[in-house]
């Protein structure tokens, strides 16, 4: 699975099992093929049945103070069992308080309880599904007093404290790079390159708020000049792993995709060739 | 400093819109207030509310206008916030918060034309169980007939409403443009929704066929059934209407009722 993948869409289910176009595998969101049957999850199997496949969860509330969810994790551990995914992977962050979702990927401060918290759910997850996780780094637009460490140190303990693997999103490390104001590629330095399994690449939006600029992490466009140049930096840094685009609002045809994932092929091709 | 359940207690009010608190001084603010940062995360969760129902109720989305079905979704939300981390599930409550919303007025179909869609999703996505075949009953001793019970497909669901929903379904699908005006009053209807070999459809019913599934579906043996449906339909046949139900493959299973008197 050393090539690009592409997030998938249910738009592009029939496209996908008619043509059979070339992709080196696909990234489904769990949330999406919960239902018990239908058309849907027919189609995934078949997709399953051609393709790599890796599942990405965007609802399980890693993070809250909730008890977690055991039906969600009961879901999950279904849709594991059945389409014996690749990679699975969930956020570094919150949905949840007091059983109101807000289905959103919500920060978490980077404080010493929130390491202990965060670290023992994942444990949790990784022992209810038998399997390890990778978590992702999430775009945030704001930051927390409290917040005691970098995300990158925050990271690399919750890795150490839980067995995790990382997802890195390059795309939201870029964002955070210049809402947060800092180094990205510092950011790079400061986690292990053994822990990272699989980079995310998604386009972002650029607005104005309260008078300054903020990028916000759309999954609506193109991958940014920008985030493909700190890729480069990143397949520099931890070498070539599985890579997926993600485009998951204004959904643009299967085509544009595989132009973005045929990108990021070349590149993973150029550093696959330095490592051999 | 705040403890990690306070934090997250104090960012989901503020973005409920529980408290009028200010943001406090738990959120750094260099350059944008933390209002206007809360502001972004307070827009997601409003933004993905209203689209995730407006996919699920394209049809009373239609009926109200765009505008107006933010109003209200935004009403839904602070009323019946998601309970779950897959956001399919937050339209469970609408038809019965249209209800309420709407009791009283001549907009009291909205809560119907709601349930049929709800209906439909959930049809979308039931689980693939086997349809009964025909030749099943054929083993039956016609004397068994009346303490036959038939369970329904887990993709079937069955609505009745005083209004014309079907009609009202039909011309509000998004390709349909015409201007043909829907008499509220042509109701009654009985509505059967279900998912078989060409996906998800929305049929009609008699009153005495609705009758007869319905009590079908509450464990009704057979007997009893009929019964029903003769009361709301005297010249109701049950075989054609039996025979209607397998073509569809509405039933999983076929058991016997204990209580056989």
């Amino acid at each position: 699975m050393l090539a690009a993948g592409i997030g998938l869409r249910a738009q592009h289910h029939a496209e996908i099992l008619a043509g059979r176009p070339s992709v080196g595998w696909f990234e489904a969101h769990c949330e999406n093929y919960f239902g018990a049957g239908g058309a849907h999850r027919a189609q995934l199997t078949r997709i399953r049945s051609r393709y790599p496949l890796s599942l990405h969860g965007v609802g399980l509330s890693i993070g809250s103070t909730d008890p977690l969810n055991t039906g969600h994790l009961q879901q999950l551990k279904r849709l594991v069992r059945e389409f014996e995914p690749v990679l699975v992977s969930e956020h570094l962050s919150w949905s949840s308080f007091d059983g109101r979702y807000l289905n959103d990927l919500l920060p978490l401060p980077y404080t010493e309880e929130a390491l202990r918290h965060t670290a023992a759910r994942i444990g949790d997850v990784q022992d209810a599904l038998g399997r390890q996780i990778l978590i992702e780094n999430i775009s945030s637009y704001l930051k927390f007093e409290c917040t005691e460490v970098a995300e990158w140190e925050f990271l690399t303990a919750l890795v150490r404290e839980s067995g995790c693997g990382i997802l890195l999103d390059i795309n939201n490390l870029y964002v955070n790079s210049m809402n947060h104001g800092f180094d990205a590629c510092s950011y790079l330095d400061g986690i292990s390159p053994a822990a990272v399994q699989e980079f995310h690449l998604a386009g972002h939006t650029l607005t104005r708020c309260g008078g300054c600029d903020i990028r916000i992490d759309t999954h609506s466009t193109y991958v940014a000049t920008e985030v493909w140049e700190l890729y480069g930096a990143a397949l520099q840094r931890f070498g070539p792993r599985p890579t997926l685009i993600e485009w998951d609002a204004d959904i643009p045809a299967l085509s544009v995709l595989q132009a973005e994932a045929a990108k990021a092929d070349a590149m993973l091709e150029t550093f696959c060739a330095i490592a051999a | 400093m705040l403890s990690l359940p306070e934090l997250q207690a104090r960012f989901a009010a503020t973005l409920f819109g529980d408290t009028a608190e200010p943001s406090g001084p738990w959120i750094r603010s260099t350059g944008i207030a933390p209002e206007l940062r809360l502001g972004i995360y307070r827009n997601n969760l409003q933004e993905g509310f209203v689209k995730t129902l407006a996919l699920e109720f394209p049809v009373v989305q239609r009926l109200v206008g765009e505008e107006y079905f933010r109003q209200l979704a935004l009403r839904f939300l602070t009323r019946h916030p998601s309970r779950s981390g897959d956001l399919h599930h937050i339209g469970a409550p609408f038809a019965s918060f249209l209800r309420v919303e709407f009791a009283g007025t001549t907009y009291q179909y909205f809560a119907d034309v709601a349930a049929l869609e709800w209906a439909w999703q959930e049809c979308l996505v039931a689980e693939d169980d086997e349809a009964l075949d025909a030749n099943a009953l054929q083993a039956v001793p016609p004397h068994r007939y009346a303490s036959l019970r038939f369970a329904l497909r887990k993709a079937a669901r069955l609505l009745a409403s005083p209004f014309p929903v079907t009609r009202i379904w039909e011309l509000n699908q998004s390709a349909v443009t015409t201007q043909e005006t829907i008499d509220l009053a042509s109701g009654p209807e009985f509505v059967l929704v279900h998912r078989g070999v060409g996906g998800a459809r929305i049929r009609r019913l008699s009153a005495g066929g609705f009758a007869l599934l319905s009590a079908l579906a509450s464990a009704a043996p057979l007997a009893a059934a009929l019964d029903a449906a003769v009361l709301c339909e005297p010249h109701f046949d049950l075989t054609v209407s039996l025979q209607r139900s397998f073509e569809l493959g509405l039933f999983a299973r076929m058991s016997f009722s204990s209580d056989r008197s």
